[in-house]
C-alpha cells in the first residue's frame, strides 16, 4: 500500500477491508505516522457526527400524521370508541349497512300500515276514488294518528282559535268543534 | 445462491416488512406502529437534510401519508427501510431542488447534478439555533449540510439512519462501490471543515 491511497486507508478506518487488505494497511501504518494520523482523523469524525442526536418531532406531529391519513376522524372515533381501533377500517362498510338497515325497517312499517289501511279505505270510498281522503278511523291507525287528523282544521287556525274568547268558557278537555 | 438465502432470511427477519404487509391487508394498529417507530428518524432525517424545521416536518408527514397510500401497491421485494427512504429521499430531493428554483443564487450545481462545496461556515448561527443546539452540534449541522447532495444523503443514511451500503446503492441508484466513494469524499469534506474541532482536543 502506498500513502496516496486515501480511500483504502478510509475503508481500514471504517471496517470496510477484506482481511487480506485490512493486514496490508496495517502493516503501512506501522511504518507511516502521516497515514496513521489519518486514519485516527477518520475515526474521530466519525465520533464527532454522533453528537448531532436524534431530533424529537413537535408535540402535534403525530396527530397531524393521523389526520392526514384519516381527514375525517370519524370512523376512527366511532370504533375506537368501543374499543375496536382495528376495525376502523371497516366503517365505511358498517355505516353503509346501518343506512340500508334502517331504510328497510322504514319502508317495511309503511307498508304494514297501508296494508292495514286498504280494506277500511276501500269500503269508505267506493264511488269517489279521486275524493279527499276520509278522517281515519280507529281501525286505519294509531288513536293520536286520528285525532290529529280530526283536530287538523282545528290547528290550522290555532291562532284565531286562541283569542276566540267563547273557547276560554268551554270545560276542560272538550276540545271537540262541530262544524 | 448463498446471497440470494441471506437476503431472504434478513427479509424474513425484517419487523417493519411484517408490519407493512399487515398495513396493507388494513390493520391500522400496524400503521400506528410503524408511526411510532418511524416519527423520530424520519423527521431527524428530514431536519438533516434541510435546514428549515417545520418544511422537515412537513415532508415527514407526507412520507407517512405516501406509506400510507402506496399500501395497495407495496412488495416485500426490498427491506422496509429502503422503501421508506427512498420515499423520504426523493421528497427531500424535490424540496431542496423546488428551494433552488425559487432561490437560483442559493444552489451551486455542477455539471455533474452535485452541488459545489459551499464555505465552510455560509452564515452564523442565530441566538434561536444556539438555544436549541451547541456551537459544536452547530457546526457538525452546517458542515453536512454542506455537502454536495448524494454525499449528504449517504451520510446522513449511514451515520444516522443506519443504512448499509447496499441499501443506499439501492436508494440513490448506483453502485455500491459508488457509495463507497461518495462516503469517502464526504469524509475528506468533513475532515476538513470540521478541523477546528478535532485540532481542539476536544473529542
Amino acid at each position: 500500500m502506498s500513502c496516496t491511497e486515501r480511500e483504502k486507508l478510509f475503508g481500514y478506518a471504517q471496517r470496510l477491508l477484506e482481511p487480506r487488505e485490512e493486514h496490508e494497511v496495517r502493516a503501512h501504518l506501522e511504518s507511516c505516522p502521516t497515514c496513521r494520523a489519518a486514519a485516527e482523523e477518520y475515526r474521530k469524525v466519525d465520533t464527532l457526527l454522533e453528537e448531532w442526536t436524534p431530533l424529537e418531532p413537535s408535540p402535534s406531529f403525530d396527530a397531524r400524521v393521523r389526520e392526514a391519513v384519516e381527514p375525517s376522524g370519524a370512523s376512527r372515533s366511532l370504533l375506537g370508541l368501543f374499543g375496536f381501533p382495528g376495525l376502523r377500517w371497516m366503517a365505511p362498510a358498517l355505516v353503509t349497512v346501518l343506512v340500508v338497515v334502517a331504510f328497510v325497517a322504514v319502508l317495511h312499517v309503511r307498508h304494514g300500515r297501508r296494508a292495514a289501511h286498504a280494506p277500511a279505505q276501500a269500503s269508505s270510498m267506493p264511488a269517489a276514488p279521486d275524493a279527499p281522503s276520509a278522517p281515519p278511523t280507529e281501525t286505519m291507525g294509531g288513536e293520536e294518528e286520528v285525532k290529529l287528523y280530526q283536530n287538523l282544521f282545528m290547528l290550522e287556525d290555532y291562532d284565531l282559535l286562541a283569542e276566540f274568547d267563547l273557547l276560554s268558557e268551554l270545560p276542560k278537555g272538550e276540545t271537540k268543534v262541530d262544524n | 445462491m448463498s446471497s440470494v438465502i441471506k437476503n431472504v432470511a434478513s427479509i424474513a427477519m425484517d419487523q417493519d416488512l411484517d408490519l407493512m404487509l399487515r398495513v396493507r391487508a388494513g390493520d391500522s394498529a400496524s400503521f400506528e406502529e410503524l408511526l411510532r417507530r418511524y416519527r423520530v428518524p424520519l423527521v431527524s432525517y428530514f431536519r438533516r437534510m434541510l435546514r428549515d424545521p417545520a418544511l422537515a416536518e412537513d415532508l415527514a408527514q407526507e412520507a407517512f401519508l405516501r406509506v400510507y397510500k402506496a399500501r395497495a401497491r407495496y412488495r416485500p421485494d426490498a427491506r422496509f427501510t429502503t422503501w421508506l427512504y427512498r420515499i423520504a429521499t426523493n421528497l427531500a430531493l424535490n424540496a431542496i431542488r423546488d428551494r433552488k428554483e425559487i432561490s437560483p443564487a442559493g444552489g451551486n450545481e455542477s455539471s455533474d447534478g452535485e452541488a459545489e462545496l459551499l464555505p465552510v461556515v455560509d452564515s452564523k448561527p442565530t441566538v434561536e439555533q444556539l438555544l436549541i443546539e451547541s456551537h459544536r452540534v452547530w457546526l457538525i449541522r452546517d458542515a453536512i449540510q454542506a455537502l454536495p447532495e448524494n454525499q449528504r444523503i449517504a451520510v446522513i443514511l449511514h451515520k444516522y439512519q443506519e443504512l448499509d451500503y447496499g441499501q443506499i446503492a439501492k436508494i440513490l441508484g448506483v453502485s455500491v462501490s459508488a457509495v463507497k466513494s461518495l462516503f469517502f469524499r464526504a469524509y475528506e469534506s468533513l475532515r476538513v471543515r470540521l478541523e477546528p474541532l478535532l485540532k481542539g482536543g476536544l473529542i
